[in-house]
């Protein structure tokens, strides 16, 4: 198990906030993110996972206004006090629609990766160091001067990280980043996702394939309502398969037979299997006592 | 995307290495603004023939002849082809006949003022229509936006150019998925023109809805990107004047002292005689 950073990145400290539409979208949300640390959010559809990633980098409540009560502070910075531009290099957002996060202003995937960096006056010759640097690590060589719009879901999804990268952010956002991606995009995102992980990146992902988060995540944010649920090593959140399916959400299938089993069975495990390796071994031993 | 959203929004700037495309994008937009002013002084349907071939010229030097070609048959040859046999018949200032055309045991008389305007207004449009064309298709947009913020525009104006940038193609987009999707629901297409007109109405709550929303996600996006960071930003490509923007501005100065030669001395419409009408402008 990853031996986690002492080092505080982010500090949500009894934050709340409603929309000027909608009320008490997060409630009383109290937690530490590490740095290093992949954080996992999961909920249903409407506990606040978007608006909990949105509140990292400022635009809640400054892009959507509304009530906020509580703080929350980013590398040092409370985003209260810190414009959205001005977190752009502490925060890197990817959203869901791939296509739709593209600045609709660059014809070349080498111009969008540098898109953030020229509105934030870098210098051209940095630019151009942290744009190939972003395009090799998302493997986009060789589209350097395709348009973004001809890429497919999975490249544009890559692209849209490549654009956070380069910012060097300290801390990656992730809002359900593969939910519209077929198959072989979820594959080529996770991919990177796994690389940027063994880097070290501090990152916070939203996601409803949560089988994927039991690879990723070293600790489950679990929302519902607005409210915290679960916050814990993502082995304990995902095992709460009662409380999971409670609130809508599957449970890694693993886990779930595992779950079962021992209620069929009568066998006590000890801890359930959350990736597939933990279940073959589970499940070999188990065999063969029987 | 559909084709049609991709090919607007990714053959929206033609990326080539031509004296146009290098030029500064503040001289090919003071062309603009100069071609489309003297096309509206000048009432004389020859002589903006000859601007517009002008601009087809620059549109071959800098390569884009197809999509300036395509943009005139699409705006001045359909009102060139309903606008003159109507005007000149039914014209209000109509006087002096050209020739008379029998149908159907009728004397239908043809008049040359009505002619002449239905050749001079599409001519008008086609050059402000193509001399902006000239200007957007041939500059990078990212180097637009940072030479807008260069110029220190307010911010507000830049942030809705940048939307509606964004906008066109998304429009064109969103109206093909929709229209796709009522399309399945059963919308018949075997209809007259009149219930056609009302398909597409129909498509516009869904459409402007649908669009407003994914511009407010692109907002976000831009937003996420440091784009109103009030920073001097950093333009992709060099934006100063260049050898080839002097030698345009002269040719731009000399070209206007000749016009206003012949203003001067030939009046507004030098080479067709025609009479200015109060509703030619």
């Amino acid at each position: 198990m990853k031996v986690l950073s002492k080092q505080e990145v982010i500090s949500f400290q009894n934050f709340s906030y409603s929309y000027p539409t909608k009320r008490n979208v997060l409630i009383d949300i109290n937690l530490k993110v590490y740095k290093g640390e992949v954080l996992g959010i999961i909920g249903p559809n409407g506990a606040g996972k978007s608006t909990f990633c949105k509140s990292l980098n400022g635009l809640v409540p400054h892009f959507y206004g509304g009530t906020v009560k509580g703080n929350v502070t980013v590398a040092g910075m409370d985003t209260l006090e810190h414009t959205v531009a001005e977190l752009s290099t502490k925060v890197g957002i990817v959203f869901q629609e791939p296509e739709n996060q593209l600045s609709g202003l660059a014809l070349t995937v080498e111009e969008e990766v540098g898109f953030g960096l020229s509105m934030l006056g870098f210098s051209r010759e940095l630019i151009k160091e942290r744009v190939k640097e972003a395009i090799e690590k998302v493997g986009l060589k060789g589209l350097e001067r395709r348009s973004p719009f001809e890429l497919s879901g999975g490249q544009q999804q890559r692209l849209a990280i490549a654009t956070v990268l380069a910012m060097k952010p300290e801390v990656m956002v992730l809002d359900e980043p593969v939910a519209l991606l077929d198959p072989i995009g979820k594959y080529e995102v996770f991919s990177v996702l796994k690389e940027l992980i063994k880097e070290g990146s501090t990152i916070i992902i939203a996601e409803h394939e949560i089988e994927e988060l039991a690879y990723l995540t070293d600790r489950i944010l679990f929302l519902k309502e607005g409210k915290i649920i679960s916050l814990d090593n993502s082995r304990n959140v995902l095992s709460e398969i009662s409380k999971l399916r409670e609130a809508g959400i599957d449970p890694p299938s693993i886990t779930e037979l595992t779950y079962e089993l021992e209620k069929e069975l009568g066998i006590k495990f000890d801890q359930y299997p959350i990736k597939l390796s933990e279940a073959v071994k589970l499940y070999s031993e188990v065999l063969k006592i029987k | 995307m559909s084709s049609i959203g991709t090919s607007l929004l990714r053959r929206s700037v033609i990326i080539k290495e031509t004296l146009i495309h290098k030029a500064d994008p503040r001289t090919k937009f003071f062309f603009f603004l100069w071609i489309s002013i003297w096309a509206y002084i000048f009432y004389d349907y020859v002589l903006t023939a000859i601007f517009l071939i002008g601009i087809i010229i620059l549109a071959i030097i800098g390569k884009i002849l197809k999509r300036i070609l395509l943009s005139v048959a699409v705006t001045v040859l359909p009102w060139m082809a309903f606008g003159v046999p109507i005007l000149s018949v039914l014209f209000p200032w109509n006087s002096t006949l050209m020739y008379k055309i029998e149908i159907f045991g009728w004397q239908i008389p043809f008049y040359y003022e009505g002619f002449a305007w239905g050749l001079t207004w599409p001519l008008r449009i086609g050059v402000c229509i193509t001399s902006a064309l000239l200007f957007y298709l041939t500059t990078n947009p990212a180097n637009l936006i940072a030479l807008l913020f260069k110029l220190k525009l307010p911010f507000r104006f830049i942030y809705a150019f940048a939307a509606a940038v964004q906008l066109i193609p998304l429009l064109v987009d969103e109206a093909g998925t929709i229209y796709q999707a009522q399309l399945s629901r059963g919308l018949r297409t075997d209809v007259g023109i009149i219930k056609r007109i009302w398909n597409f109405l129909i498509l516009i709550i869904p459409l402007t809805l649908s669009s407003l929303t994914k511009v407010q996600i692109r907002a976000i996006a831009l937003e996420s990107r440091g784009f109103s960071a009030p920073v001097i930003k950093t333009c992709p490509y060099d934006i100063r004047f260049k050898s080839i923007d002097y030698a345009f501005f002269i040719g731009i100065i000399m070209a206007t002292l000749i016009m206003i030669y012949i203003y001067i001395v030939y009046g507004f419409s030098p080479i067709v005689h025609l009479k200015q009408y109060l509703i030619s402008g």
